[in-house]
């Protein structure tokens, strides 16, 4: 761990543009139809257990990262291990997200423009913003919180102008009841954004306040599960459910349909800016996560010399994960979700609660 | 390499410690003449130093010397302690130290002091003062009779203002640190001395405001001035160069005005100002992001149209930092954003034009900053004509000879004012490079490189600190008190507390409670009755 603090503020602030990253741009949980909006909220429902869990695991060990009191859980040895496991995950998962972006901006606006090239451009940037720091990369977060609100709210208020809004396109709702509902919660929506959460165990002990963690880590959830449902709603809303869930980016194809005043169209340059903010955080934490975890676990006193080698490894992860962007988008729903999203965002951190709740009962008994 | 280039110039070591130099030149002597002509060794017998010997006291007994630099004293004064030395002066049959005596009686001078050090002989002569020696003494008397001419205060020639005092700084230190203590008429404004300069013994002082500044930030301003060691300063820029946080960035993290209100400004809301002889430029310190874009002038108008400029300010900087990249990426990139009348004219203009538009972009910024750079060096006689040869390159013939499409033209003046028009010219110079660079990623990148090349700059500025706060106070870190004096100008009576995270914490309010202006019931129904 590095030495900084960061406020319950910038937590905030942080984990709301890291919910929004990607998921505001790529199709989330379009599985349900027009109901999406409905699976993103339950989505968030059962994410604030989650989150409720991690933070659990934080009380108990309040000045470590999950690193470190994985070790601390379950012995140094197993505990190391599953430490391992969890900085691969978070450093592949910024490859993943790295990757997403990357294609995400090759189709829509650079079709001539190599991969690499635009994911190194990223890459560079938060290897930049990483090595400047945890303190560095929240206090960029406050900014980009309010801009990326501002664009957020223009793009509604233009939507709303220019008439694009049907909500009947939301009827029927839960048309195959709430079993589908729940099938996409638990095979998407939670996992992701919600449940990617689980990265914010590396962050939680730089609060400087300990006891507002929870307050900031759930409002956080609370209102970019809010906003994340507005959106896919607005999106099915401006462009029917059908057209949605074929799209590859249906926040884009709703921005392209704004049309004021003969003068206010083609407005994608914001969609572009909500794409490579989030996109940028998304996988700075990620990135950030993994980096300090190394450092942590091979008990390195300066994390930043990992800065250099770790990015690079996962620029050229993000290249090779998959060789198309279909087999990227496979990959991401079928097995990452179930091989690496179910047991890690969920049945460890469970399992390790269990394990340190009894730790701590013992503890007590002990003391009295 | 860049560690080992320093360490190789570092092999002669630079004498910095002043306790090692003191004594060099050893004690003053009894005999007169002996001191005289050590004065005239160690000066290499310099024609501005004047030595004038002659009769101490009316009873034409005691042979002595007074030696001063030409041009540094006031003649007036020198005069009048020859007059009060050699005719007035008597001493009485009964006298206890004669030269306790002298230097009592000397009324000439605000102060005199005995000095005994050669070392101390030297650097009192050189900073204005008179020595007087006397045959047989062993001690000598410095006199202050500090003067000579200095530029008289004129109005600020960067720092305009319609609205509020015109007097600017001057040259002289005394005469600068007293246009503020007349601003602030509170004994805790404190005024430390400090010499910065082996070599040029430069006079600094700090000052602040006891009890409002934070202890720990004038405690990093003190060390970090004490830690320069270097042969000499010439301006506040040496000094700025010397004690900020962060070298490689293009960003300024120390404010410096030559405004004196708004150095009483600053002081009044904890700052600290370092003031150093010879040149008209206060450095203010910590300065925040936010700052280069507040005018003393907002608080002097009222806060709806001070609120307005400031907009209109951040919207210039911003012009001025992206314009061409913008115009770049969307002729090179995205011609499907703008609208299709617009880029059927524009495509209508290129088509002459033989260059890519980046070329074309950076051809025409590097033609206007040449004649900036022109227009700033030249006599005033000739800049004129800079300015017409500019208008015309520029302007028309440029175009015509299908060098560059006249939307061009257009960004690149916009560009140019807005840089103007930017309150701090500090600020507008950052910006200013920062264009070249987004123009770079615009060509290669579009949107997508002016946007990674803001979010660079973003994480750059947040990772900016001056003395310990962070460069984006009050945005980031967020303090929601501190936004009413931001973006926004709230109302004078609405800014109650002094900025947090600079001022000292326990003591930040600045203002009574419910001062908004409320006029007199009374008075009204009188009105209403006409």
């Amino acid at each position: 761990m590095e030495r900084a603090r960061i406020s319950a503020r910038q937590l905030f602030m942080l984990a709301i543009l890291f919910e929004h990253g990607s998921a505001m741009v790529i199709p989330l949980g379009v599985d349900a139809k027009q109901d999406v909006w409905l699976a993103i909220l339950c989505g968030m429902v059962f994410g604030v257990g989650l989150l409720f869990v991690y933070y659990r695991l934080f009380t108990y060990y309040p000045n470590l990262p999950f690193t470190s009191y994985s070790q601390r859980i379950v012995g140094p040895f197993f505990g190391k291990v599953l430490a391992l496991i969890y900085v691969l995950y978070f450093l592949y998962i910024s490859a993943r997200v790295l990757r997403d972006f990357g294609e995400l901006l090759l189709t829509f606006a650079y079709p001539e423009t190599p991969l690499f090239i635009l994911n190194a451009v990223m890459m560079l940037t938060v290897m930049y913003a990483v090595y400047k720091g945890i303190e560095v990369i929240a206090r960029a977060s406050q900014l980009f919180f309010f801009s990326l609100y501002w664009i957020l709210m223009l793009g509604f208020v233009l939507i709303i102008i220019a008439g694009e809004i049907d909500v009947r396109r939301l009827q029927p709702i839960l048309e195959e009841g709430w079993p589908r509902i729940f099938h996409v919660v638990f095979t998407q929506t939670l996992y992701v954004p919600f449940g990617e959460l689980v990265v914010f165990t590396m962050i939680f002990p730089y609060l400087r306040k300990e006891e507002k963690v929870w307050k900031a880590g759930f409002l956080a959830l609370l209102l970019s599960g809010i906003n994340l449902a507005m959106i896919m709603g607005m999106n099915v809303a401006a462009l029917g459910a059908d057209i949605v869930s074929r799209s590859t980016f249906p926040l884009l194809n709703t921005i392209q349909e704004i049309r004021v005043a003969n003068f206010l169209e083609r407005l994608d340059v914001l969609f572009m800016i909500a794409l490579i903010v989030g996109g940028f955080f998304k996988v700075g934490v990620f990135f950030y996560a993994g980096v300090i975890g190394v450092a942590d676990l091979f008990a390195l006193k300066q994390y930043q010399r990992l800065v250099y080698p770790l990015g690079i490894s996962v620029l050229f992860l993000s290249l090779a994960i998959a060789s198309n962007f279909a087999e990227h988008i496979k990959e991401g729903l079928r097995i990452v979700t179930i091989y690496m999203h179910v047991p890690l965002q969920m049945i460890i951190p469970i399992f390790l609660l269990l394990i340190a709740m009894v730790k701590h009962q013992k503890k007590e008994r002990k003391g009295r | 390499m860049w560690l080992r280039l320093r360490n190789q110039n570092k092999k002669q070591a630079y004498p910095c410690d002043k306790v090692a130099q003191e004594g060099i030149y050893g004690t003053i002597e009894r005999d007169l003449h002996a001191n005289i002509e050590k004065i005239r060794n160690i000066t290499g017998n310099s024609a501005d130093i004047v030595i004038r010997r002659f009769w101490l006291g009316k009873e034409d007994n005691l042979s002595s010397a007074l030696c001063f630099v030409s041009g540094m004293v006031d003649e007036n004064m020198v005069q009048q302690l020859f007059i009060e030395a050699s005719v007035q002066l008597s001493f009485p049959s009964m006298c206890c130290d004669q030269l306790e005596y002298i230097e009592k009686k000397i009324a000439t001078a605000n102060t005199t002091r005995r000095v005994k050090q050669w070392n101390d002989v030297f650097s009192l002569l050189m900073s204005g003062e008179s020595i007087l020696f006397i045959h047989g003494m062993q001690e000598a008397i410095s006199i202050a009779v500090k003067g000579g001419e200095y530029r008289a205060i004129t109005e600020p020639s960067t720092q305009l203002s319609i609205r509020g005092p015109r007097e600017g700084f001057t040259e002289s230190l005394t005469t600068n640190v007293a246009m503020v203590r007349r601003r602030i008429q509170h004994p805790h404004v404190w005024v430390e001395a400090i010499t910065v300069g082996e070599v040029t013994h430069t006079n600094v002082r700090i000052m602040y405001m006891k009890g409002i500044a934070d202890d720990n930030i004038v405690e990093e301003v003190r060390s970090r001035l004490q830690r320069i060691c270097m042969d000499g300063v010439l301006e506040s820029g040496y000094i700025e160069q010397f004690i900020e946080d962060e070298t490689f960035t293009t960003f300024p993290t120390i404010y410096h005005t030559e405004r004196p209100d708004s150095v009483a400004a600053n002081l009044l809301e904890g700052r600290v100002a370092i003031f150093v002889e010879g040149t008209p430029f206060v450095l203010i310190a910590p300065a925040v992001f936010i700052q280069f874009f507040q005018a003393v002038e907002d608080y002097y108008a009222r806060f709806d149209i001070a609120t307005a400029l400031r907009f209109l300010r951040i919207l210039v900087f911003f012009i001025s930092l992206v314009a061409p990249s913008l115009y770049i990426a969307a002729t090179t990139f995205h011609q499907e954003m703008i609208p299709t009348s617009l880029v059927i004219a524009i495509a209508a203009q290129r088509e002459s034009v033989p260059f890519p538009a980046f070329v074309e972009a950076v051809i025409m910024e590097v033609t206007f900053e040449i004649l900036r750079e022109a227009g700033v060096r030249l006599p005033r006689t000739v800049g004129q004509a800079v300015s017409i040869v500019g208008a015309l390159v520029i302007g028309q013939a440029a175009v015509e000879a299908g060098f560059v499409s006249s939307v061009m033209v257009i960004v690149v003046s916009i560009t140019a004012i807005a840089s103007f028009a930017t309150p701090s010219f500090a600020i507008a110079v950052s910006a200013r490079l920062i264009r070249f660079l987004l123009m770079v990623l615009a060509a290669l990148f579009g949107f997508y490189g002016i946007l990674i090349g803001l979010i660079w700059m973003t994480i750059h500025l947040c990772s900016l600190r001056s003395f310990g706060v962070p460069y984006m106070t009050p945005l980031a870190p967020l303090i929601p008190t501190n936004l009413r004096d931001t973006f926004v100008r709230f109302p004078l009576w609405a800014l109650t507390d002094r900025p947090h995270g600079i001022a000292e914490e326990t003591n930040i309010v600045r203002q009574g409670d419910e001062q908004r202006p409320k006029p007199n019931q009374e008075m009204r129904r009188e009105g209403d009755e006409n």
